[in-house]
């Protein structure tokens, strides 16, 4: 299983992101590299894409307020 | 008990379906356009490295450069205007308008000539102009910010005006105004696009298919079938004639439910058709109700049926007044799927 985490670096400053949305529903086999996510972060819209491929599982759920490091969700083996 | 069959069907996964938010299908259309015709480039304020205010245009300035992906001055006047001699040089211009709201100051070579030039030069040189702008309220940004001008748009001959509703729709209808070799007014309502400041409504997003397709400019599409009422709208209000229609469905009546999506020219066939089967009208329109679409079309099913309508028609539109700051009373004010729902329990109390 691999975890999805936002990378620290992933937006510039120490902002609160908001989940938008998944692009794909619990239980999709989605490709490594494939957009799954869109968070929202001040007026920046940044796509997360899958660390692996497998089966997608949501940590986190739209509208939840999202900090870089966070573990959002994993893709596990299919 | 749990048998293995249900166990094993229970694992395997889901089919892979895409969901895309309005602004990013709006930015997989840019794309493909940008990518296979040399002539189109996109042209507005911040849509460079920022990627535009409503994110259409993320990453597409790293992918064509400055020279295809052009942010401009805050002056409206000058890049509208800059539009209408790139199409006049045989180029396919798309331009984002950052808020409808400030047409105002570039209409002049929006409607005295980019509406009329095709027209003035007996056809010979069309004006393939696109311009996409944000529109809409609900969200406290007041009066020169949240409007949608719907009216103001389809008043002006020439300009095809659309309004679509979801991510599915705004993909579609964005490839067929770009290759359009009219004007298109592409109105996208801030609510739909996806983005959390201005909030989203869930409908708005969908499941989206990785080939381009387009869909056909000046056809509206029927969301529900239904036998006794006719709900119209557009945009966000086609959301809320849609909420309403379920909710009318627990009250006993059957609502058939059309998004016009395309404003100018309006799709009057479809509308006409469901009026002819239900009897009754009522057109959403978060525009203002003097002289808006509601009631030309109103007007229309009235010319073409009124005689068979067995109530008169309703409209639930902004009334009009400037659009308030204050969250309650822009909400008293604006129109609801609550609004559409009491207005049509009195239509059928008042004629029943």
């Amino acid at each position: 299983m691999t975890e999805i985490r936002i990378a620290e670096d992933q937006w510039d400053e120490d902002l609160e992101g908001n989940l938008l949305t998944w692009l794909y529903d619990e239980g999709t086999e989605v490709s490594q590299g494939d957009v799954i996510v869109e968070i929202m972060v001040e007026k920046l819209q940044v796509e997360i894409e899958a660390p692996a491929s497998g089966i997608l599982r949501h940590g986190k759920a739209e509208g939840d307020l999202i900090n870089r490091g966070d573990v959002i969700g994993s893709v596990a083996p299919g | 008990m749990v048998n293995p069959t249900d166990i094993k069907t229970a694992q395997r996964p889901a089919p892979k379906a895409r969901k895309v938010l309005m602004n990013r299908a709006i930015r997989e259309a840019l794309d493909y356009e940008l990518a296979n015709d040399p002539t189109v480039f996109l042209m507005g304020e911040d849509v460079g490295p920022f990627g535009g205010v409503y994110q259409t245009a993320t990453g597409l300035y790293e992918k064509y450069g400055p020279e295809r992906i052009r942010d401009t001055p805050i002056s409206e006047a000058g890049f509208i205007a800059a539009a209408a001699g790139a199409a006049m040089a045989g180029m396919r211009p798309v331009v984002e308008l950052m808020f409808v709201d400030f047409i105002g100051v570039c209409l002049d070579p929006l409607f005295n000539f980019i509406a009329k030039h095709a027209t003035h030069t007996g056809g010979k040189q069309p004006m393939p102009v696109t311009i996409m702008a944000g529109m809409g309220g609900g969200y406290c940004d007041a009066s020169q910010h949240s409007q949608t001008l719907f009216a103001t748009f389809a008043h002006l001959p020439g300009l095809k005006v659309v309004a679509p509703s979801t991510a599915y729709d705004a993909r579609g209808l964005l490839h067929a105004a770009i290759r359009d070799p009219n004007p298109v007014m592409f109105l996208m309502q801030k609510e739909l696009l996806g983005l959390g400041l201005w909030g989203t409504l869930p409908g708005a997003t969908s499941i989206m298919p990785d080939e381009p397709f387009e869909l056909p400019i000046g056809k509206a599409f029927v969301r529900r079938e239904g036998r006794d009422i006719t709900l119209v709208g557009m945009a966000a209000s086609a959301h809320m004639a849609r909420q309403a229609a379920e909710a009318l469905a627990k009250e006993g009546i059957d609502a058939e439910v059309i998004d016009l999506a395309t404003i100018s020219p309006l799709d009057r066939d479809t509308v006409i058709a469901s009026v002819a089967k239900t009897g009754r009208l009522l057109v959403a329109d978060e525009d203002y109700r003097n002289c808006g679409v509601a009631g030309e079309v109103i007007a229309s099913v009235c010319e073409a049926i009124g005689h068979k309508l067995k109530a008169p028609p309703r409209r639930v539109a902004f009334p009009d007044t400037p659009i308030p700051f204050a969250r309650p009373l822009e909400q008293y004010l604006r129109p609801s799927a609550e609004k559409i729902v009491s207005t049509t329990l009195d239509l059928f109390k008042d004629y029943a």
